[in-house]
């Protein structure tokens, strides 16, 4: 039995898809601009354009790729998380160097 | 059921229940739960190596500039984008597991584990490229920096890094296979369609750490 | 839940073999049926034996420190057997015991029971759990014994990654790989609270127990990554010279520490926790009294989970971090005080005019609380930047942290096996050599430890083979102490296992404690509940509460 797509399949399918393409399309985006940024600008000035790239992305993926924003409250609070416990370890260790 | 036996999504999708639990609802949750907790883990693990980052930048930004500049920036622009549309080609995976598509969620897995295997490829010649340039200070030999020591301790970092997160990846894609093998089996999406969800996650969640390291080792402040 | 279910459980005394029901350890008696289990019950007993074999290795290395300090000149053992003899002490004591000992044991037993769930979450990744951690820490104790290493449970770089001759890097590859049962452990426990509870069980209603396990559960998943890290780069640093933490490099071996002690600090909060979780239920059994201040117990447990992230570097005030940092996490040490000082009162007020039996349990109970108090106070006269000038390093940190460790967790530890331990094995242990052995425990322990308070107020330097000799005194007693400490923790090991096979059968509620686990059998069924619990009563539902107490 051959399978093909049917209109009603390519429907559903569209509908399941628009987010993850909407996302992809997003992260190249965002890689272009930072790529850009990379080699046109090096240097310190650019950084902070790129880290809120990197930012960008790295929410991009959180909210969109890995759905978390229809995720439960409780998946939501354990992504986010990880993160501030990061920001604990940078940002505390940090204070160190910054004031030796 | 089936709504016509010609289409390609639309098979039965579900969970059989592990004794444990007391409904499939709670087991999803269950599952979903455990992964995001493991994930939290994998990005503490990658968080002390973002540290020695941000201290040796403090510290050393002319070495780490310098350093930086032999990193392969194409190749890392080149993988990252194959780790986005691997992110793409898993996003179709789940979809398709949502929808009862088996055969087409098989290949986009298959896609996913050749996208990564792809960046293990391109990863590994550019650790090869680094090694024909000195830029390996952890091996014995010449080292191109040698005037610098500090600059070592990026690139080291680097390969630190890279090695770990590629580690992951290869887990990853060993992982995927498996379970593609098992997606194969004809009751699969009707037993087990929460795993390929579940999956997916740590599948996102490794794309996740490398536009970090990315970031982080390759882009800023180059 | 039919208060019918425990009578039909108890056994008639004595009951013939044939009529008891089937319990978890009389389910099936082949060793497959122990090694691939995946009830947490079996699980937790195979913990219990693990660690206890681990204690036993830890307290002998310790009984050999001990027994070198009687000299003053150091004579007994060679400077490098003495090393790698208070390295194994660390190392065994540290991870192979204190930090799996309550979580592993009682927590895995007593987690679903409490919640009224079938099993864990994740019933093979707790078996999975228990296989990782025999193999890492097989591994790194036959490496610490049999190659010896020398550079103390800290492995402090540069002397880890650059001048230590011995068996360093295989050690730390044992110890990386215990970590991960650690975090496994911790993702089941913080998904089966999360998902498994019975109906009815919300969270204000269950025992203090699980709200300590789930803020242990949260250190695992959150420190554990971190220090795999740290010991990764020196298993590199050492192998490789990747450079980070050398500084002829322009690497910094206080990047070590930090990354070291973000996860250490909080693992002496893992260390501590569970065993303010076993207090928590002891005191109100044996007070027949409700718990004082649930909700302050239950949010001081969650709050010490958090702030204990932010004070790791106090273990580093004279090790070379800026002035700025060490003010700033002196002051954050004290506030992470605060949460256990909240429980110390509850606990008190919650004995406070109940009607206290003196049973073993509730002796650990209340030694636990005094030398809590003593080790707790002492880590406040350490967070003192000015204090801790003098004494970092020397013996009243040893001091200080066997206070806590052995006053505080061991204690615990000992209280909720006796407990408990009607509940694991249905069988009643013998009431008069439990206090005997509390009181032994109890004199040994301050005998041992106290004088090393005064001792490194002296100035008597940690992880010295050698001292000066007028600190002999002190440190014979510290020794003889010992021995009667070593002497307290033996007697349980022979009554407890006599008890197995000779002790009184146990009813399914000994102590007339509330608590999931007392309305099932002694010891429970393989899926704990005969019929599915439905909770409609609130926690520590004892017949008193303390005047004045809103809940």
């Amino acid at each position: 039995m051959s399978q093909s797509v049917t209109p009603e399949d390519r429907r559903k399918l569209w509908e399941a898809m628009r987010v993850p393409v909407f996302s992809f399309v997003a992260l190249l985006m965002f890689l272009a601009g930072l790529v850009g940024l990379g080699w046109l600008m090096p240097g310190r000035t650019a950084s902070f354009i790129e880290a809120g790239l990197t930012l960008c992305m790295i929410l991009t993926v959180l909210l969109f790729s890995m759905e978390v924003r229809e995720e439960s409250s409780l998946a939501k609070f354990y992504s986010f998380l990880g993160f501030c416990w990061l920001s604990i370890l940078l940002c505390m260790t940090m204070v160190d160097y910054l004031t030796r | 059921m089936r709504a016509e036996a010609a289409s390609i999504i639309g098979a039965p999708v579900g969970i059989e229940t592990h004794e444990q639990f007391s409904n499939p609802a709670q087991q999803k949750h269950a599952a979903e739960l455990g992964m995001w907790a493991w994930l939290l883990t994998e990005l503490l693990l990658f968080g002390g190596l973002f540290l020695i980052a941000l201290v040796l930048r403090y510290q050393y930004p002319d070495s780490v500039h310098a350093a930086a500049l032999h990193l392969k920036f194409w190749i890392g622009a080149a993988n990252t984008a194959i780790l986005i549309c691997s992110s793409l080609t898993m996003s179709g995976a789940i979809m398709l597991s949502r929808l009862g598509g088996q055969r087409w969620m098989v290949r986009c897995m298959l896609a996913t584990a050749a996208l990564g295997s792809l960046f293990l490829v391109l990863k590994g010649y550019e650790w090869f490229a680094d090694w024909q340039e000195h830029m390996t200070p952890f091996l014995p030999g010449p080292y191109a920096l040698e005037g610098d020591a500090q600059s070592r301790l990026f690139v080291n970092l680097y390969f630190v890094t890279t090695a770990l997160h590629g580690l992951h990846l290869t887990t990853g894609v060993a992982i995927l296979l498996g379970l593609t093998w098992m997606a194969k089996q004809p009751d699969f999406l009707v037993k087990h369609q929460n795993r390929i969800e579940i999956y997916g996650l740590y599948w996102h969640f490794i794309d996740l750490i490398w536009i970090m390291a990315f970031a982080v080792l390759y882009v800023v402040g180059r | 839940m039919s208060p019918l279910d425990t009578s039909l459980m108890d056994p008639p005394n004595p009951s013939a073999t044939l009529e008891r029901p089937k319990d978890y350890l009389h389910e099936s008696h082949t060793l497959r049926s122990w090694f691939f289990t995946t009830d947490h019950k079996r699980i937790a007993v195979m913990y219990l034996f693990a660690i206890t074999v681990f204690f036993v290795i830890g307290a002998i290395a310790a009984g050999l420190v001990r027994l070198s300090l009687v000299v003053p000149n150091g004579e007994i053992f060679t400077s490098d057997t003495y090393n790698k003899l208070f390295t194994i002490h660390g190392v065994v004591m540290v991870w192979f015991f204190l930090i799996p000992s309550i979580p592993a044991t009682f927590g895995n037993f007593l987690l679903p029971l409490m919640i009224g769930a079938k099993d864990l979450a994740f019933p093979r990744l707790n078996l999975l759990s228990w296989y990782i951690f025999c193999a890492g820490s097989l591994f790194a104790v036959f490496d610490i014994i049999i190659g010896g290493v020398d550079t103390g449970w800290t492995f402090y770089a540069p002397f880890s990654t650059t001048f230590s001759n011995t068996w360093v890097v295989p050690a730390l590859i044992g110890v990386i790989i215990a970590g991960f049962s650690s975090i496994l452990t911790g993702l089941n426990f913080v998904v089966t609270i999360h998902t498994m509870r019975a109906p009815g069980m919300t969270w204000f209603r269950m025992p203090i127990f699980v709200w300590t396990h789930y803020a242990v559960s949260l250190i695992f998943l959150l420190a554990t990554p971190v220090i795999t890290m740290a010991l990764i780069l020196l298993v590199l640093e050492r192998s490789f010279n990747i450079g980070i933490f050398d500084p002829t490099l322009g690497g910094d071996p206080v990047l070590f520490e930090h990354l070291f002690w973000f996860y250490s600090h909080p693992a002496v909060y893992i260390m501590v926790l569970p065993g303010m979780g076993v207090i928590s239920e002891i005191v109100p059994a044996f007070a027949q009294k409700k718990i004082f201040g649930y909700r302050f117990i239950a949010y001081a447990s969650i709050a010490l989970a958090s702030l204990t992230f932010f004070v790791w570097g106090h273990h580093m005030f004279v090790n070379g971090e800026s002035d700025t940092a060490a003010l700033v996490f002196s002051v954050l040490s004290f506030a992470v005080a605060v949460p256990s000082a909240v429980k110390v009162y509850n606990w008190t007020a919650t004995i406070y005019k109940g009607s206290i039996r003196l049973k073993t349990p509730m002796i650990y109970a209340m030694g636990y609380i005094g030398l809590f108090v003593i080790g707790g106070l002492t880590g406040l006269f350490l967070a003192t930047l000015s204090i801790n000038e003098h004494v970092h390093g020397t013996y009243f940190v040893v001091a200080h942290f066997h206070y806590i460790m052995v006053g505080g967790t061991v204690l615990a530890f000992l209280g909720g096996l006796h407990f408990w331990w009607p509940k694991f094995t249905g069988r009643m242990y013998p009431e008069g050599w439990g206090l005997v052995s509390a009181v032994f425990i109890f004199i040994g322990f301050n005998a041992t430890f106290f004088p090393q308070f005064l001792l490194g107020y002296l100035g008597m330097p940690r992880r010295y083979h050698d001292y000066p000799p007028e600190f002999q005194i002190l440190n014979v007693m510290s020794s003889v102490g010992a021995l009667v400490l070593a002497a307290g923790y033996i007697f349980p090991m022979v009554y407890l296992v006599w008890s197995l096979w000779f002790g009184k059968r146990a009813p399914a509620n000994p102590w007339d404690a509330k608590g999931l686990e007392w309305t099932t059998s002694s010891p429970p069924p393989t899926h704990n509940f005969i019929t599915p619990p439905v909770v409609d009563f609130e926690p520590y539902d004892y017949p008193m509460e303390t005047p004045g107490d809103a809940r």
